[in-house]
């Protein structure tokens, strides 16, 4: 080589410093914490690129990195939501963290939700368990301008009634009128007074058959339940190419480099992890 | 007229470039293992293997690297960036296929985000790659297209002349040239007659194998079960690869201080993979070995347009049970 190859003159590994300026507790072991920027640069870095559908690695120094999505959508960037459930090293130290505590964050990183291609169609969000919060940042970019949209139909399950999380928020989009929420918990997972389905995610949205006309489906949630719903949208006659899901794979530098997110020929910490249905059924099906 | 270093000038040499403020890099043997690593002396070197044990890579990516440092005062994080270590030096003596590793891993390292501990490394380091006359049974640099005499990622090639008494010197960059201009005094021109550069027969058949590996239904062949069975998922070939570049990230220290590091980590592991649920998307060792090889002639050069591998052989050389790309593709093109 004899050209000099141009160095980004900043360490692409160096973490944003986040304060902790809100915590709630969604369910047992899941926590939402809400993040602002010390560094102003690094908040306006973040307002520029940030976009729904993107990650970050979020930290605890001494304790290392973990990568979730970025749980608060792109209308609303001045702050970080995160939500996680606590089962690690690195989750049991966010977790442990009092809010005024520092984090670290990297990122915005990855692709995006398309949201101004969704623009006059109607949105079909479909999620179960800790998988509502990367549907949540798509569900908030959406209505934060509910004009721009058709119909809203949210169908949301967990195992437990307690599992539920962003319970107050679930309350807030039943009460909308123009939002049509089904929430489900699996069976023997009801509690005496719930008053929702009881049903597995897939069997409860053929039930609720909603129509695939310019209709936009987003699904988030553990591969078994993916698996199954993608067969259910498939029964409704949904097109692979308006399903859109992500891709939640271990990554540890979140940019390329260090090779554990690859599906394939895919690096989804570049290429996703927003895909749609189309684009996973390229994938090898065994490696995902 | 060619241009030779006699190899009683290699001392004067590593001298001057020392003194020239360059750090001189070569082929040791450290007791058990060789390796490349810095000298003192052109003594130190040593050329008699045919080729390290461990591989280039560790000079450009470390087995591990300290990347930020934190100190946790209250209230207050103070972090320190960590550059890699500046200053010019020159690698004499690499052998083509660790050179070629360098500049497979460029564009893995530059795509989009720069890691600057790779770049700043690849920047201030010349490359002194010496041709090939002895190989060993696990040498393939020719089934992969390159050469023992490969200039891919060096900057100067030498090849030996007869008795070893020193090397015909090509410089093939301006960085090349500036490093040996420093030591032009011990270059004379002489028609020595350089030894033949060693044929290294081909192994396999690389395009039918690229073949095999591209076709979808092969993915599920129960071949990749057969040839791995007996893996015991060591990582001692990923971590010897010049050109394996996955890594973890792991902080050392307390509460209080310490490091972020950057540890070089394997697709041979189960935890590499796995995610916090318990799934895992490589669960079994043939699919971590099928992605290594997927990922080696089939996703890497679809993204790269290079394949991930410079035939070094090492894999197979220093695997424990026996198996190694070189097997692996030479089952492929019989299938």
């Amino acid at each position: 080589m004899t050209e000099n190859i141009q160095i980004a003159q900043q360490n692409i590994y160096k973490p944003a410093i986040m304060k902790i300026v809100g915590r709630h507790d969604e369910a047992p072991g899941v926590r939402t914490m809400r993040l602002e920027f010390q560094d102003p640069a690094d908040h306006e870095q973040f307002k520029k690129t940030y976009r729904t559908g993107m990650f970050g690695l979020y930290g605890v120094y001494g304790e290392g990195e973990s990568t979730f999505c970025v749980a608060s959508p792109e209308t609303r960037k001045e702050y970080i939501e995160c939500t996680f459930r606590q089962s690690g090293r690195v989750t049991s130290a966010l977790a442990n963290a009092d809010i005024g505590d520092l984090v670290t964050f990297r990122g915005p990183y990855g692709n995006r939700f398309p949201i101004e291609e969704f623009h006059g169609k109607n949105l079909l969000f479909i999620s179960g368990g800790i998988a509502l919060p990367p549907t949540r940042s798509v569900i908030w970019s959406c209505l934060d301008q509910r004009e721009k949209f058709g119909k809203v139909t949210i169908v949301y399950g967990a195992r437990t009634v307690a599992d539920l999380v962003y319970k107050h928020e679930l309350e807030e989009w039943q009460e909308r009128a123009d939002v049509d929420l089904v929430l489900t918990v699996d069976p023997g997972g009801e509690s005496p007074d719930w008053k929702h389905r009881v049903g597995f995610v897939p069997t409860v949205l053929e039930e609720a058959a909603p129509s695939p006309d310019n209709c936009i489906a987003v699904i988030c949630g553990p591969p078994i339940m993916i698996k199954f719903t993608l067969i259910s949208l498939k029964k409704l006659g949904f097109d692979e190419a308006n399903v859109y899901t992500t891709l939640e794979n271990r990554m540890k530098c979140g940019v390329g480099k260090c090779g554990r997110c690859n599906v394939g020929s895919v690096y989804v910490c570049k290429e996703g992890p927003v895909f749609t249905a189309a684009e996973v059924s390229r994938m090898p099906a065994a490696d995902l | 007229m060619t241009r030779i270093l006699f190899s009683d000038k290699l001392d004067n040499c590593v001298a001057k470039w020392r003194s020239a403020g360059l750090t001189v890099i070569g082929p040791v043997q450290e007791e058990a293992i060789s390796r490349y690593a810095a000298v003192e002396k052109g003594t130190d070197l040593s050329f008699g293997t045919v080729l390290p044990d461990r591989s280039l890579k560790e000079l450009f990516f470390p087995q591990t690297e300290p990347m930020t440092s934190y100190t946790i005062k209250k209230n207050e994080i103070e972090t320190t960036d960590f550059t890699p270590p500046q200053g010019k030096r020159i690698i004499f003596g690499t052998r083509a296929c660790d050179a070629s590793g360098l500049a497979i891993d460029d564009p893995l390292f530059g795509w989009d985000y720069k890691d600057e501990f790779w770049f700043q490394r690849r920047n201030e380091s010349v490359i002194v790659t010496i041709a090939c006359t002895k190989s060993d049974d696990f040498c393939m640099c020719t089934s992969l297209k390159l050469a023992p005499d490969s200039t891919k990622g060096a900057d100067v090639l030498l090849r030996p002349i007869v008795k070893n008494k020193g090397w015909i010197v090509e410089e093939l960059t301006e960085r090349g040239r500036e490093a040996f201009a420093i030591i032009s005094e011990y270059l004379l021109e002489s028609p020595e007659p350089a030894i033949p550069t060693v044929i290294v027969p081909e192994k396999f058949n690389l395009d039918t194998c690229v073949a095999w590996l591209q076709n979808p239904e092969n993915f599920d062949s129960k071949f990749w079960k057969e040839i791995s069975m007996r893996c015991i998922g060591c990582a001692s070939c990923t971590y010897l690869c010049p050109t394996c570049h996955c890594f973890d990230i792991q902080d050392e220290g307390d509460t209080y201080s310490g490091i972020r590091r950057k540890n070089w980590d394997s697709c041979s592991f189960a935890l590499f993979t796995m995610h916090t649920s318990g799934h895992n998307p490589r669960s079994t060792q043939s699919a971590r070995w099928r992605q290594r090889i997927m990922h080696k002639f089939n996703y890497f050069p679809g993204k790269f347009s290079v394949n991930s591998c410079s035939g070094c052989g090492r894999c197979s050389r220093q695997c424990p049970v026996d198996m190694g790309i070189t097997e692996t593709l030479q089952e492929i093109s019989k299938l």
